[in-house]
């Protein structure tokens, strides 16, 4: 029972902020760590669990963010028709890159990863039918309600904090299940994991599909909710870092590390540039910068891994939680 | 499970942050908000921009007479307001359209502004308006020239800057005049690079030289990060257009100029589109070497003593010795068209404002830019923004050389280079 009772409370508390913090500011802030959390929390499928640091997930982000405007500007669609098609771009293309690139290993992934997305980056730059260089909109003034353009935050909040609670059952479900367990093995030695028989190349396979489909919805709730993407922002490599910077800093491998990151880095992120922004100084990055520095050099497993720690060691581990000890297992 | 607690800590921190904020308004100001990019790529234009801003509060709040018929520059303060100071809230957009919303978010809701203007980069000028649209607040651009800004049917949106289509029409009619007086115009190549403002001021110069009669012969992109065009200046010295218009940022327009000078290639014409061009370090490196190089303006500081030159030495205290340049003169005028808005509506409410804006009819005499007034048509676009053509001569000034009327001396022909 009081496995179950930490992520309960958990969950009414982010219901409630919205109707505790009820200035617009406050709500967008709020329903921004959701979106960063469900993006962060798809990049951990494959990036946390099977431990392969994708740097070009931007991609499958893209993939989901065009779909969703372009089916607005070329089909008079609302964005939210363009989702299905995002995904079926997101999964095919990780299964194409995904079949030569999964085979290399450490950072050789990593870097043809970022190869791909700086590929489609400049390729999208060119092609009129996806805006090019100046990008695609979505609909202002909502025609109908289908259109999800509020002036609120608040809807999207909700919606958002819906589909992050779907990401996370997906991750939940998938890391308790066979597949999961084949993950962690592979994570841990992959030539170990493949002598005892697991599919490696398969499992990393669809990992990577899952992961791409799941940041493809991310990126096409981020459209939505700017009303705009063009290829620095909905393809720039600085997102992919993001997703990547989060997780790492929350606790990647763990189920919700991806949202203590979002939570951490977007209020930062986001009260540094309000505070130091206007001055023109280009403090905020600094600011931004040094602390993920800090919180790398002293807790390189992220906070969620630490929180972990400390609570297990307060409470003598009769029963230690199964979620803990998976974290400080795979912490990396 | 302690995550939660970090959440209410920091959502806690950022409410009494905000608070702090909006409890120190006073009465007896008005409030803007100015997106810039304070940060990120385009921070050395962002910050030009700041110090533009900053120019036209201290002129328009003590007051300066020199300045002819520049409205809400005569008294301190607004006249319309009972001499009501104006504050503005600058705030960086990082070069993100969804940084660029948030701020203008917290500017609407947080700073409680009565008006937003920027955001530069037209990406982000069409999200951060789309906020202004949505709160019904007025936005004002000065300076973003994408042609779908005024296009999406927007009530709150006013755009004071010439765009690319303006732009074109000018270097249309100005060779359009040339070639009437003998000098051969027929083949036109352009050279731009490949991003957002590349490409939308080339497609837009091709369409209207193609209403007009005119094709463009040759069209060369390239990246704009770019460390070597050689290939792309061999080719145009293979094809050997009579005009060529570029269309670069400012380290690659450097590198086109030495480059150009190491093939010795000098086409008989070269117009290039202001950016890269105008910046006052290119000048300075190449100015040299791109000598009789045509370029768009819309501003020009003058001689000493007229307005514009005023407005110049008193710029130059605030960015460090900078010359205004065109872009951050088109936000100020943008800026200026705002505030004097505001001192006619004589309120602060967004509706009055807006009615004020609609009803904007300012003269050449009361602006600081070459348009030919300002005056806003049914989507918010200013139908008298206009510009001049000016050119490098003897070393590094440009000097106005078309139309005749605006003109200091007549353009010469053919281009020098170095």
């Amino acid at each position: 029972m009081r496995r179950f009772l930490w992520p309960l409370v958990a969950l009414a508390l982010v219901i409630i902020y919205p109707l505790v913090f009820t200035t617009p500011f406050q709500q967008r802030l709020g329903a921004l760590i959701l979106l960063y959390a469900i993006a962060a929390s798809a990049w951990n499928i494959i990036g946390g669990y099977a431990g392969q640091v994708s740097v070009g997930h931007v991609v499958f982000f893209g993939c989901g963010a065009y779909a969703a405007m372009g089916a607005y500007s070329h089909f008079g669609l609302p964005p939210l028709a363009g989702i299905p098609a995002g995904i079926a771009a997101a999964v095919l293309i990780a299964a194409v890159i995904g079949v030569p690139t999964l085979r290399l290993s450490g950072h050789y992934f990593s870097m043809a990863t970022i190869a791909v997305a700086e590929l489609a980056r400049l390729i999208v730059t060119n092609v009129e039918f996806l805006g090019a260089a100046v990008g695609l909109s979505g609909p202002t003034v909502p025609r109908t309600v289908f259109d999800l353009s509020f002036i609120s935050a608040l809807p999207y909040y909700y919606l958002f904090l819906a589909v992050l609670l779907i990401t996370l059952g997906i991750t939940w479900w998938m890391a308790n299940s066979r597949m999961g367990f084949y993950l962690r093995a592979i994570k841990d030695s992959e030539r170990a994991a493949r002598s005892l028989g697991a599919p490696a190349s398969r499992v990393k396979l669809y990992a990577f599909m899952l992961s791409a489909g799941l940041t493809s919805v991310a990126g096409a709730l981020y459209a939505m909710i700017v009303g705009f993407v063009d290829p620095e922002s909905g393809l720039g490599i600085l997102v992919s870092v993001k997703m990547l910077i989060m997780a790492a800093l929350g606790g990647a491998g763990l189920l919700f590390g991806p949202l203590v990151g979002a939570a951490i880095l977007v209020p930062l992120e986001e009260i540094s540039n309000n505070l130091l922004g206007g001055k023109g100084a280009g403090l905020t990055f600094v600011v931004y910068g040094a602390i993920i520095v800090i919180i790398a050099r002293f807790q390189p497993g992220g906070i969620l891994a630490l929180i972990n720690r400390l609570w297990a060691k307060r409470k003598t581990p009769k029963t230690p939680d199964t979620e803990a000890a998976a974290g400080a297992s795979n912490a990396p | 499970m302690k995550l939660k607690h970090i959440v209410g800590l920091l959502s806690a921190a950022a409410m009494s942050v905000v608070l702090a904020g909006a409890a120190s308004a006073q009465d007896k100001t008005v409030k803007i908000g100015m997106i810039l990019p304070l940060s990120g790529n385009a921070a050395s234009a962002g910050v030009h921009g700041k110090a533009a801003i900053e120019t036209a509060v201290e002129i328009i709040n003590t007051g300066n007479p020199g300045l002819g018929n520049l409205p809400v520059t005569k008294n301190a303060g607004l006249k319309g307001l009972g001499g009501a100071k104006v504050e503005v809230v600058f705030a960086d957009n990082q070069g993100s359209p969804a940084v660029g919303q948030n701020q203008a978010l917290r500017l609407i809701t947080e700073e409680k502004v009565v008006a937003l203007a920027g955001a530069y980069q037209s990406g982000i000028t069409l999200t951060t308006s789309a906020i202004a649209e949505k709160y019904g607040i007025p936005f004002v651009n000065g300076e973003s020239v994408a042609a779908n800004l005024t296009e999406r049917g927007f009530k709150w949106f006013f755009r004071v800057t010439p765009v690319a289509s303006d732009f074109a029409r000018i270097y249309l009619d100005f060779l359009k005049e040339l070639k009437a007086s003998g000098i051969k115009t027929d083949n036109v190549a352009i050279v731009h690079e490949n991003t957002e403002y590349g490409t939308s001021v080339a497609s837009v110069i091709t369409s209207v030289f193609k209403e007009n009669g005119l094709s463009i012969a040759l069209d060369i992109p390239y990246a704009a990060n770019t460390t070597d065009v050689q290939s792309q200046v061999l080719q145009l010295k293979d094809k050997k257009p009579d005009v060529l218009i570029m269309v670069s940022y400012t380290s690659d327009a450097i590198l086109y100029a030495k480059t150009m000078q190491a093939l010795d290639y000098k086409p008989p014409m070269m117009i290039a589109d202001n950016s890269g061009f105008s910046d006052p370090s290119f000048i300075k490196t190449a100015g040299k070497l791109t000598q009789g190089i045509f370029n768009r303006s819309s501003f020009a500081i003058g001689a000493a003593g007229t307005p514009t030159y005023l407005i110049n030495e008193i710029y130059k205290k605030k960015s460090g010795g900078d010359d205004l340049d065109d872009t951050a003169a088109r936000q100020m005028q943008g800026f200026f068209v705002l505030v004097d808005a505001i001192d006619r509506a004589g309120s602060t409410e967004p509706a009055k404002i807006q009615a004020a804006l609609k009803a904007t009819d300012l003269k050449p005499d009361q602006l600081m830019m070459g348009y030919k007034g300002v005056k806003f048509d049914d989507k918010g676009q200013n139908i008298l923004a206009a510009g001049l053509v000016i050119q490098l001569q003897d070393g590094e000034n440009y000097v106005p050389v078309w139309p005749k009327q605006l003109a200091k001396t007549a353009p010469a022909l053919p281009y020098k280079g170095w």
